[in-house]
This record gives structure tokens, C-alpha cells and sequence, in this order.
């Protein structure tokens, strides 16, 4: 029998509350999961796919339709706002993802954050194709955001090393970045919600393999809280790399959710959040979704099924030759319902 | 080179101030030390400390770039001494990400890794053809060559490249691979001699193969 709550859409806005189940777990994509196959299929390919709306939208919509995913997340790189905000940005290949080929500022004076800043067209896309999802599918899929944070902003316009470098021997400086950068965070995150997005992501790469706990939580934390206050809609963090020892950190920066990899472990990180911000996440990526069997990735994804994550997903941006039928393994496995 | 001795190069080389390892290695040239001694028993040692830190999760990659930057200053002030006494480094080292692949930030704490481990290291930089690290293994004669790859697209191009060495010599240099996507599994199969999960166990795995070498 069908469940009230058995629509793409609200199968995945109740498990970004952790709210009431239907017959089983919404399956979602903060990240992309465009791969060449599903370019292939529909014939939009990057990197026309990540400046033309209309092309940007099809191609997102793979997601739900070929997939059967009940998301669609329109924003595939992370560099839509570096080019806005200066940085040369190459816009790569079908089986390369765009790059910033330049890092413009070595103080913050350098920062140069234009007055239309979301009328510059690589960020004026995403919003548009939003708006194209909305109308096309708002009705009954989950439609998902994605801004970049202001700590991954800094490596774009400061370089990666030089901005961990400065953590250490500049602390005032990437203050001052961190602080004008998350203007143009909310800015656009709080656009995307006027243009159709259900929810937002915020992908903040302070990941856990590169900084410590301690950094997230001098630098980051009051600037993800002050965020999430000054955003409208709910928001999911993603931030990856093993970040087991940092969970409670998150909570406290109240995220609605987080996005996490299958290196943190989905029982132990349902019991730390203990229901107080939701968990999507995990299946893994390396030797699993790329690399793996369907069979590899349903039994990873019944194990965080069974753990008690909120919504099931990829745990990273997928590698571009992940086949489709591991992909689909993990909605069949989400089909099963909850026992 | 005593422990406590060891132990000033170790905060030096973890210290924001840039002073405080031009003095102490300046300190160290005025004793009329060996700079050979300097390099292996203070500085590759105190590195070595603060890579089994970073191995440990004690410490994370800003503390490893602090004291790559004050290696790497030390180095510069030891360079006209230690050309003086022609010193061998404990290998050659070729390294790039391969072709297509624009992720550096792994490649360069390999980089940081084998240079504190007193290897002499050509980085090749990134999106590195695969004619370009044939030429540079011609022209160098290395004992190993590290093949980064962050994408699954280059790590096909790894194989390639491993082929086209294998063609020119059989044996030698030794090819270590590493990157997100790479795992021991491919590493056996596209024929590479070793591969890494991380940066310390990089110079962990150039040590053992060139042990086993020779």
C-alpha cells in the first residue's frame, strides 16, 4: 500500500528533519552524480553543462530520471563562484572537472566581491537552472542547492597550501577571508531558495583529512553559525574526509544535515548526533561505487539503511566513469524498505 | 647529533617564525659541523618526527607545509656547504600527477615528505604528459618515479605510462603510484612497484624498495 509520505519529495524533506518515515528511505544527491555515461544519454555534456542553464537542468534531471534518484542537484562543479569572484577558471571536459587556473588574492584587501555578483553568468546560471527545475519538477522532486563556503572560497582565490599555511602564521588573515567570503555564501544560498531549491548545500572543504578539529572549531564553527542563522532554508553541510572525531562540531554550527563519507562510520555517527541534525551519506566511492559490483554498493547501502541514516547517497561527487547500474544499486537497495 | 640537540631542530621546524631556524642552522654552520650531519641527524631526523605525527592524525597538513617551509629555508642555507662536500643523496625521485590531473595538493606533501627524507626530488609538476616523464627518466636516470593521480580518468593514463618505462628498461626506475582513486589492487594490476596511501608511507615504501634493491 503507498505511503503519504511515498513521494521523492517528501521522502527526502522528512529525512532532512528526521521526521516521520514512509515505506522507505529517500535517496539523495548533495553532490553531483553526473557521470559520461549519463551524458551519453541524454547527449549534454560538460563543460557546456555547467554555464547553459537549460543544458545544466537536463543533465541534473539524469539524476531522477535515468537514475531514479528523488533529488536533483543542478550545480556540478565547485567553481561556479570562483570565476565570479576573479579566479581564470578552466572550464575542463566531459571527463574533467573545472579548474581555478589562478588564486587572485593575497590579502583580503585583494578580494574583490562585485556588487551583481549573482548576475555574473557563472553563477546566474545555477539559479536559472533552478528555476527551470522548479517549474518542471518542484511538484514532486526534491530540488537541491549547492553554494560553496567561505573556507573553500579561500583556496580558491588564495591557493590551498597558502590558506593552511596562513591557519599557522597569518590567523587575522584568514579571519578576515573567512568573514568576507561568507557574504557571498549566504547571498547565493538565499537566492537559490528564492529560485526553487528545497534545500542548500554548503560544501565548506576544511576536510578532515587536511585540518584538525581544533581548526574547524576556531575558524569555521562561528562562521557556519552565523550562516546558518542569516540562511533562510534548511542546509546541508558537506565537508569530507574522515570526520568522526568533529561530529558534535557540526551539530553545533546547527546544520540541518550533513553529508559524510563511508570512512566515518554511519552507527557510531548516528549515535554521537543522537537525531539532533540528520545524516546522508555514505556509500563510498573508491573500490565501491566506482570500482565495485551493484552487489558492493547495495550492501554498504543496507548497512547505513540498517545504522539509521536519514537519507542514502553517494558519499562525494561521483568519479565521472561510475557506472549507472551501481548507481541505481542504491536506490534498488533503498526500494527494500527499512527491514 | 644528541636527542636534545635533534629536539631544537624539531621545534624549529615547527615554529611560525621563520627566524628561528635560520638561526639555529646558522648556529650549527659556525660550529664548523659537518652539513651532511646537520641535514641527516638534525634536520631529516626532527622531519622525519613530525611525518610520523602526521601519520598518527597528531598533526594536520598546516603544521606539515609550516615545516616544509622551514626545511626547505634550512636547506637552502646548507646548499653552498653542502656542495662543497659532494654529497650522494639516498636516491633520485621523479614525481608528477599524469596527465589530465590538476589536484597537486597530495603530490606536493609527497614531494615535502621525500625531500625531508633526503631524497633528491624532481617534481614534474602537474598535468604531466606521459613523453615528458620518459624524457625526464632519460635525462635523470632516477631510482624511483612516483605516477599521482587524483582522477579516474588519468589513473588509465597510468598504466600507459608505466608500459612506456618498462619498455625503455625493464628494471629500473621502480614506479610508485598513489591518489584518491588508486588502490593496492591496481597498483598490481597495471604492473607499478608499490603503491602509497599516503605521503609518509610514500617515503616509507622508496625506503623498502630500494633496500630490497640493492
Amino acid at each position: 500500500m503507498s505511503h503519504h509520505l511515498d513521494t521523492p519529495k517528501r521522502r527526502v524533506l522528512s529525512g532532512l528533519f528526521g521526521g516521520r518515515r514512509g515505506n522507505r528511505i529517500g535517496v539523495a544527491n548533495p553532490t553531483s552524480i553526473i557521470s559520461i555515461e549519463l551524458m551519453k544519454k541524454v547527449g549534454i555534456f560538460f563543460p557546456e553543462a555547467h554555464l547553459d542553464p537549460q543544458k545544466m537542468a537536463e543533465l541534473a534531471a539524469t539524476g531522477h530520471e535515468i537514475v531514479g534518484f528523488d533529488s536533483i542537484m543542478p550545480e556540478f562543479s565547485v567553481q561556479q563562484e570562483a570565476e565570479a569572484l576573479g579566479c581564470l577558471v578552466d572550464w575542463g571536459s566531459p571527463n574533467m572537472m573545472p579548474d581555478a587556473k589562478t588564486h587572485p588574492a593575497k590579502e583580503a584587501e585583494d578580494i574583490v566581491i562585485p556588487e551583481n555578483i549573482l548576475e555574473k553568468p557563472s553563477m546566474k546560471v545555477v539559479l536559472k537552472a533552478l528555476e527551470i527545475l522548479r517549474k518542471n519538477y518542484g511538484d514532486h522532486v526534491a530540488i537541491i542547492g549547492k553554494v560553496m563556503g567561505p573556507w573553500t572560497l579561500s583556496y580558491h582565490l588564495a591557493g590551498v597550501q597558502e590558506f593552511l599555511l596562513w591557519t599557522l602564521t597569518d590567523t587575522s588573515k584568514v579571519r578576515q577571508f573567512l568573514d568576507r567570503l561568507k557574504e557571498v555564501s549566504i547571498l547565493f544560498a538565499n537566492a537559490q531558495f528564492q529560485a526553487g531549491a528545497d534545500v542548500v548545500v554548503i560544501a565548506d572543504h576544511a576536510t578532515g583529512d587536511l585540518v584538525s578539529p581544533k581548526t574547524y572549531q576556531e575558524f569555521l564553527l562561528p562562521v557556519h553559525q552565523e550562516m546558518n542563522q542569516r540562511i533562510g532554508g534548511p542546509t546541508i553541510l558537506h565537508l569530507c574526509g574522515n570526520c568522526s572525531d568533529r561530529l558534535r562540531l557540526f551539530v553545533e554550527a546547527r546544520f540541518d544535515a550533513y553529508h559524510f563519507e563511508w570512512q566515518v562510520d554511519a552507527k557510531m555517527a548516528v549515535k554521537v548526533v543522537n537525531h539532533e541534525m540528520s545524516l546522508i551519506g555514505n556509500i563510498a566511492n573508491k573500490g565501491v561505487l566506482f570500482g565495485g559490483s551493484p552487489e558492493d554498493v547495495y550492501k554498504q547501502a543496507r548497512y547505513s539503511i540498517e545504522a539509521g541514516v536519514d537519507i542514502l547517497a553517494p558519499e562525494c561527487a561521483i568519479p565521472l566513469q561510475t557506472p549507472i547500474e551501481n548507481l541505481r544499486a542504491i536506490v534498488e537497495a533503498a526500494k527494500e524498505g527499512y527491514q | 647529533m644528541l636527542n636534545e640537540e635533534v629536539d631544537l631542530f624539531y621545534k624549529a621546524l615547527k615554529d611560525t617564525n621563520l627566524l628561528t631556524i635560520e638561526h639555529l642552522t646558522k648556529q650549527y654552520i659556525e660550529k664548523q659541523l659537518s652539513p651532511l650531519v646537520i641535514l641527516n641527524e638534525g634536520l631529516i631526523a626532527a622531519m622525519e618526527r613530525i611525518g610520523q605525527e602526521f601519520k598518527a592524525q597528531q598533526i594536520w597538513v598546516p603544521e606539515v607545509l609550516l615545516a616544509a617551509r622551514n626545511m626547505h629555508r634550512a636547506i637552502e642555507m646548507l646548499k653552498p656547504e653542502l656542495i662543497k662536500t659532494k654529497t650522494e643523496p639516498r636516491g633520485k625521485f621523479i614525481i608528477g600527477t599524469v596527465k589530465g590531473d590538476i589536484h597537486d595538493i597530495g603530490k606536493n606533501l609527497v614531494v615535502i615528505m621525500m625531500t625531508g627524507a633526503g631524497y633528491e626530488v624532481t617534481d614534474l609538476g602537474i598535468d604531466v604528459p606521459r613523453e615528458r616523464f620518459l624524457e625526464a627518466i632519460s635525462q635523470i636516470n632516477p631510482d624511483l618515479v612516483g605516477l599521482s593521480a587524483l582522477l579516474t580518468t588519468t589513473m588509465l593514463e597510468m598504466e600507459n605510462i608505466i608500459k612506456g618505462i618498462r619498455e625503455a628498461n625493464p628494471s629500473r626506475p621502480k614506479v610508485i603510484i598513489g591518489g584518491a582513486p588508486v588502490t593496492q589492487k591496481f597498483a598490481e594490476k597495471i604492473g607499478a612497484d608499490g603503491y602509497a596511501e599516503d605521503a609518509v608511507r610514500a617515503v616509507e615504501l622508496a625506503n623498502r624498495l630500494l633496500r630490497e634493491r640493492s
